[in-house]
């Protein structure tokens, strides 16, 4: 026998799961997510998704030092290592520097964002034991699935179940691993 | 101005047809990506792109070998097809940028069905553009020369010089557009992989989407970082395009030495790169038949964006005129006379009816409703924002200061090859992303279908 992993219920629409995880929450489950086929609203209020300001403060962030060392080569290159005088004009120039600062501010701030999701995410992370489960093809399409983890201190399957009927799931599935 | 630009059709008109469901939509879209053998149209128009591809690496080789010489630039005229069609390219790719960064910042629903096509069209076209001054290099080979890296020559590149600025937002747009491309791809890749019935395919897709599941987590991250990097993206396009423009404008040439210029670009790009979206999104709905998801209300809206731009770019026209008229200088003058009634009268002419004339049609909605007109009218700007390109690029240089120095550009077969070259390079990327991306934003689609199924 393999290892219980935990157990999904699959709704139909975003209410219903919305519902369900709110439900979930106040009956004192911890260790449960939800997978949907798009962002559904209100659901990282009740299933904890990690600090909400953490990856625009990266991207500031990637921003301020990408502007930085744009800016800090610019100056290296044309005040100290190769200084050139062009028609008079201050060796370092910043009107002339700034174009390059801003782009590469934005690419630094770009590339931290993307980075940063990836990672606030986990991924790339190719395999994951929620695949296991046959129901949860249908949640990258049009179906919204969620899995309480065996892992959870209230873990019960035969309550789950009744639960998860009660909240009108159409489908209710043991994931093994 | 999502408001504005979907106004005359009554406010509960579908932005998808009402049979379209999450799982039609999925299946439909993915299906196209997972499919056994491409459709016919499919093989016929990568047969196509591939045969021009295959003339830029002839002309590439024959370029490299030879040196740029082939061409048609010649001192005086040393800003050939090349320069010209660069300008074009980078133009169309940001036009892509915008329908799909500016048009998110304002939550228009229209977007989502169309992003996808635009954000492929300028991941084609941003290496054309790439391409373009790297071949127009006298000595192709030594392009890296304009990274700043350390170097047993101790020579650096000039940081101040527009050329160099241009580099940098080359290289960062291309970069930057990636990545945004692939933010926004990621949720609909885990669907095609999800949905593929073959190993090979479950792996190639499932490394592609990097083990998406599509929890709260994931999603809050993915909407959080697409968000602002539409907000990013934005001003980023504007300013690469307007850094293209201070290529010309930081020359001392008349007719260039114009701070009208990084806008003046940029409408042009929000024009021409609108009008290629809107030929490539006709296709892709007859080809991929998806005429209920992309409805009328995508083009009418599309249509007014360009309509939008070229009465911008005829503002930029109009100053473009005034400027010397107003000024005191005879080149300036000279030029700007030479410019439209000399040499390049008949490119300068047709090019202001295909790119100003025309478009004024779409006032009409019944215009903006006919796939036809819109396919004839897109096309037309296309060729007209290149002859614009083109007129501008050599017209300039033909009447310099000195009338010792004017002369004539006259293209050879290998400006030609390089364009056809281009434009198969565009296609072939195209026509890949085609065969193996949705070219449709599912969970974008899914968020707009979930919104309207309740009404």
């Amino acid at each position: 026998m393999k290892r219980l992993f935990g157990i999904i219920a699959v709704f139909k629409t975003p209410d219903e799961v919305r519902g369900a995880a709110t439900r979930l929450r106040q009956s004192g489950y911890r260790a449960f997510e939800a997978y949907t086929p798009y962002a559904v609203e209100g659901l990282d209020r009740i299933i904890d998704a990690g600090s909400k300001a953490f990856l625009p403060l990266l991207m500031f962030a990637g921003a301020v030092l990408g502007a930085a060392l744009a800016y800090w080569m610019q100056y290296w290159d044309e005040a100290v290592n190769y200084p050139l005088n062009v028609g008079g004009r201050p060796y370092n120039s910043w009107p002339a520097f700034a174009v390059s600062t801003f782009e590469f501010m934005l690419l630094a701030a770009v590339t931290a964002g993307f980075f940063g999701m990836l990672a606030a995410s986990r991924l790339p992370k190719l395999y994951h034991p929620i695949f296991e489960a046959s129901a949860f093809a249908r949640a990258s399409r049009d179906r919204f699935v969620i899995c309480i983890e065996s892992t959870d201190p209230r873990f019960d399957a035969n309550s789950i179940r009744a639960l998860f009927q009660q909240l009108g799931a159409e489908r209710i599935e043991e994931v093994r691993v | 101005m999502a408001m504005t630009l979907t106004n005359e059709l009554p406010p509960e008109a579908p932005v998808v047809a009402p049979d379209v469901s999450l799982t039609s939509l999925s299946e439909d879209a993915s299906g196209r990506v997972l499919i056994d053998r491409a459709p016919r149209w499919w093989w016929v128009g990568f047969g196509i792109s591939v045969a021009l591809f295959t003339i830029l690496i002839i002309q590439m080789a024959w370029l490299f070998i030879n040196g740029i010489g082939i061409w048609g630039v010649e001192i005086p005229v040393a800003w050939g097809f090349a320069i010209a069609e660069y300008v074009w390219w980078i133009a169309l790719a940001s036009g892509g940028t915008i329908v799909s960064a500016l048009f998110f910042l304002t939550r228009s629903p229209w977007r989502s069905a169309t992003n996808r096509i635009a954000e492929s069209m300028l991941l084609s076209a941003a290496p054309c553009a790439g391409l373009m001054p790297i071949m127009h290099l006298g000595r192709p080979g030594l392009f890296y020369w304009l990274f700043p890296y350390p170097n047993v020559m101790g020579v650096w590149p000039q940081m101040r010089s527009p050329l160099l600025w241009d580099f940098v937002c080359l290289l960062c747009y291309i970069l930057m557009s990636v990545m945004y491309y692939y933010a926004g791809i990621l949720p609909d890749l885990a669907t095609v992989r999800d949905l593929a019935k073959t190993r090979s395919k479950q792996i190639f897709y499932g490394i592609l989407a990097l083990g998406w599941r599509g929890s709260v987590a994931e999603w809050r991250n993915q909407r959080v970082v697409y968000a602002i990097m539409s907000a990013i993206m934005a001003p980023m396009v504007i300013s690469v395009h307007s850094v293209v423009g201070l290529d010309y404008a930081g020359g001392l040439t008349p007719g260039w030495h114009d701070t009208q210029f990084p806008p003046y670009f940029f409408f042009g790009a929000v024009m021409s790169g609108t009008a290629v979206i809107i030929m490539l999104t006709i296709l892709v709905r007859w080809g991929y038949s998806l005429q209920n998801v992309l409805t009328e209300y995508h083009f009418n809206a599309m249509a007014k964006v360009m309509l939008l731009g070229s009465l911008m770019l005829c503002y930029a026209y109009v100053w473009e005129a005034f400027g010397p008229l107003y000024g005191s200088d005879v080149a300036d003058k000279t030029e700007s006379y030479q410019r439209m009634f000399g040499f390049t009268a008949p490119l300068f002419w047709s090019e202001k009816i295909l790119t100003v004339v025309i478009p004024q049609l779409l006032w009409f909605p019944a215009v903006r409703r006919s796939l036809l007109m819109l396919f004839l009218i897109s096309g037309g700007i296309i060729v007209g924002m290149w002859q614009e390109r083109v007129m501008f690029t050599t017209a300039s240089l033909e009447h310099n200061y000195m009338p010792s120095y004017w002369g004539h550009f006259y293209p050879t077969l290998w400006d030609w090859a390089a364009l056809a070259g281009t434009i198969g390079l565009f296609l072939t990327v195209f026509f890949l992303f085609l065969r193996f991306a949705p070219i449709i934003s599912l969970a974008e689609m899914r968020e707009i279908i979930g919104q309207e199924k309740p009404r």
